[in-house]
């Protein structure tokens, strides 16, 4: 379990039947692996619930233990207050699902895919024209009900997928890395669609790798080979989770300076950000013989001198407030020490 | 646990998208149905004539009335052509260049013997190289001989206990357009095979690489009413093509159905289920349609060559033969060709039933079992 003290807070407790998720010890094994190794965490109605974690770390499983199409082999989950785990039936009809892959027939149309999931949804005439209508103008997809759905562009499928998944009105709908393989602008759009959702009361429970799109959410969990690393807000994250100064490095041979950084003492973690270098810099190793010790401003200055001597002259220096990526790379660096 | 309206209604609505999917796909449709037509058509012309008119030579070193009246029996059967009448010497150099399939000789001396009462050998010269011709060639030649025997029996008052047990079972051995008459319940079973195993395999694949499979099954959508509103379409389809194929068969090759519909439908069945499980333990297996393609055709190809559906098992090294026997075609090829050239009924198949049986529920039950777990990981 995580070194952090607010899942412990959970772990033991009974699962919480007025959240909209909550799990208690959930672990999958395949094999000898083990994919979840016992988290706990709620999650409250009406949140944008952000689960992070690089690839193979157990987001999809997760996803798929608390959809029900997939047993765990030990612990709790309450999906909108029902077992899901034993009774997943009794759920399915107020939750909604879309993942990566958008799961449309492609050799259907777009009217043929509404009707398909408004029925297996056992939606009445009424409504299905009252949702039809909907996801059209959410998708923007006027005019092209007739059209095979694998002739329509990435984003306009994103977008439809969102509407079938989401035609029958659900209460908590589970996004797996919905935007992969989408242009920033697709995506934008499709965060804005979220947000709408979310203002309507849907809980939003979505996993991905993309720090930006982290920020978006209300509260988020990180998970690691796993296991829960860090949960909170995404302000609280960032207060908590690194106390240690940030310096972001702009420099023209961005490669070389990042070997450099990597073997520079007093330097914890560097990584590219962007086209720029992220350092964490240890307080305590960071100025060390120079006056000003633990004064962000004295260590900018001092290395930016250090760079200087080492040939990085354009080298300039700013610290920053570290971003979600500092957070996660800290984390998982932290969680990767014995 | 199918037996809610919202169950029934779901069923429906899987069944209509399956053939909405499958309509799409022209294609395959039309693969699907002019593919066993083709091979009716192959088979029943280019088979059936080829082992119809034998090119045959036929030595007479005895040249007496007994000899040329044999040689009668072979010109006057439709599945000997006598071409050729050369020397001894000669029948080896005629069958190396393929102007003859069969030769007979007949030795000196045949006359004589069957006037002493003795048994007189007459020798059969086959080539080898063409399976289908040496088998069907030679069994032709020895029921030509046979008649021929009995003629000569009744015709000298001589009364026989047991005559001919050889050639009763020669008679059996369909004596008009063999090909097509024992193709056609071989094409029926293979068409199950392609269309309910291959085809909608295939169609479990593509929804599982899609993830349409993974979405459908956060849904209300329950495993068993997937299966049924995927299975039904193809099953209905494979219908489809046996009806058109038996029509082809029936109208146009007029092969006669001797048997009942009953056996026909419960091996059918059988065999149907069979080939479900096999599709869907395949689909779980396969990750790409790809993968699913090659482990199809890896199952298909031992099935049409060593079940009889091509090459009689009989003519088969006696090792190979065991083979069959682990081959569900293997056993609805026996049941269907029973019931079709036969009449067959169930007592007389009750083995290929029974073994029929024991694969169906154990394939089926396996893939589904394997199939929940599948889904429940």
């Amino acid at each position: 379990m995580s070194a952090d003290g607010r899942h412990e807070g959970l772990a033991g407790t009974p699962p919480n039947p007025d959240a909209a998720l909550s799990v208690r010890g959930l672990t999958k094994r395949f094999g000898s692996f083990t994919a979840v190794d016992g988290i706990d965490f709620d999650v409250p109605r009406g949140q944008i619930f952000g689960f992070l974690g690089p690839n193979g770390s157990g987001k999809t499983t997760t996803i798929r233990m608390l959809t029900g199409t997939s047993g765990p082999d030990a612990g709790q989950a309450l999906v909108l207050g029902e077992d899901v785990i034993n009774h997943p039936e009794r759920v399915k009809q107020r939750f909604g699902y879309m993942s990566q892959k958008f799961a449309l027939f492609e050799d259907m149309t777009v009217e043929e895919n509404l009707r398909f999931y408004a029925g297996v949804y056992d939606l009445s005439p009424d409504r299905f024209a009252r949702q039809r209508e909907y996801v059209l103008t959410m998708a923007d997809l006027h005019g092209r009900e007739n059209e095979l759905t694998a002739n329509l562009s990435v984003g306009w499928r994103q977008r439809l997928a969102l509407g079938t998944a989401t035609i029958h009105e659900p209460e908590l709908l589970f996004l797996d890395e919905p935007t992969g393989g989408v242009d920033p602008v697709a995506r934008r759009q499709f965060w804005d669609l979220l947000y709408d959702l979310a203002g309507r009361g849907v809980t939003l429970f979505v996993t991905t790798h993309y720090m930006d799109e982290a920020s978006h959410c209300t509260q988020l969990a990180f998970i690691y080979r796993g296991g829960l690393i860090a949960e909170g807000s995404p302000h609280d994250i960032r207060r908590d989770a690194i106390t240690e100064q940030v310096i972001e490095v702009s420099v023209g041979d961005v490669d070389a300076a990042l070997d450099w950084l990597e073997r520079e003492p007093g330097v914890e973690e560097a990584y590219l950000s962007g086209a720029r270098l992220h350092a964490v810099i240890d307080p305590a190793a960071a100025g060390a013989g120079t006056s000003g010790a633990g004064d962000p401003a004295a260590v900018v200055a001092d290395y930016t001198g250090r760079l200087q001597r080492a040939g990085f002259a354009d080298a300039t220096l700013v610290t920053v407030e570290p971003t979600l990526e500092d957070v996660f790379v800290n984390l998982v660096a932290r969680a990767q020490q014995p | 646990m199918i037996g809610d309206a919202q169950s029934r209604r779901r069923v429906r609505l899987l069944m209509w998208k399956e053939f909405l999917q499958l309509r799409r796909d022209p294609l395959l449709i039309r693969l699907l149905f002019v593919m066993p037509i083709l091979q009716l058509v192959l088979f029943g012309y280019v088979v059936a004539a080829d082992v119809k008119n034998l090119s045959t030579a036929v030595v007479d070193l005895d040249a007496t009335s007994t000899s040329r009246a044999l040689e009668a029996h072979f010109t006057a059967s439709d599945y000997f052509n006598v071409t050729e009448h050369p020397s001894e010497d000669g029948v080896q150099q005629l069958m190396d260049t393929s102007r003859i399939a069969i030769a007979i000789v007949i030795p000196a001396g045949t006359q004589a013997a069957l006037d002493r009462g003795e048994t007189a050998p007459i020798g059969v010269v086959v080539d080898g190289s063409d399976s289908q011709v040496a088998s069907v060639g030679s069994g032709y030649a020895a029921q030509v001989i046979a008649r021929f025997n009995a003629e000569r029996m009744a015709n000298s008052g001589v009364v026989v206990a047991a005559p001919g047990i050889d050639a009763r079972v020669r008679v059996m051995f369909n004596p008009t357009l063999a090909a097509v008459n024992t193709m056609i319940p071989g094409l029926v079973a293979a068409i199950v095979m392609i269309s309910i195993m291959a085809v909608m395999g295939q169609a479990v694949v593509k929804e599982r690489e899609r993830g349409t499979l993974e979405q459908m099954f956060v849904t209300p959508i329950k495993p068993v009413e997937y299966l049924i509103g995927k299975v039904t379409p193809y099953a209905l389809l494979a219908t489809a093509q046996l009806l058109l194929v038996a029509g082809v068969g029936v109208f146009w090759f007029k092969v006669p159905f001797a048997g009942q519909i009953s056996v026909v439908a419960a091996g059918l069945g059988l065999f149907m289920l069979t080939s479900i499980g096999l599709g869907l333990l395949i689909s779980l297996v396969s990750h790409t349609r790809q993968q699913a393609q090659q482990l199809m055709m890896l199952l298909l190809l031992p099935s049409f060559v060593l079940s009889g559906f091509i090459f009689p098992i009989d003519s088969m090294p006696a090792a190979i033969q065991p083979l069959s026997w682990f081959i569900p075609l293997t056993w609805a090829i026996e049941i269907l060709r029973g019931a079709f050239i036969k009449g067959s009924g169930f007592e007389a198949l009750s083995t290929q039933f029974w073994v029929l049986g024991v694969f169906a529920v154990v394939i089926f039950g396996a893939a589904i079992a394997a199939t929940r777990r599948r889904l429940a990981e």
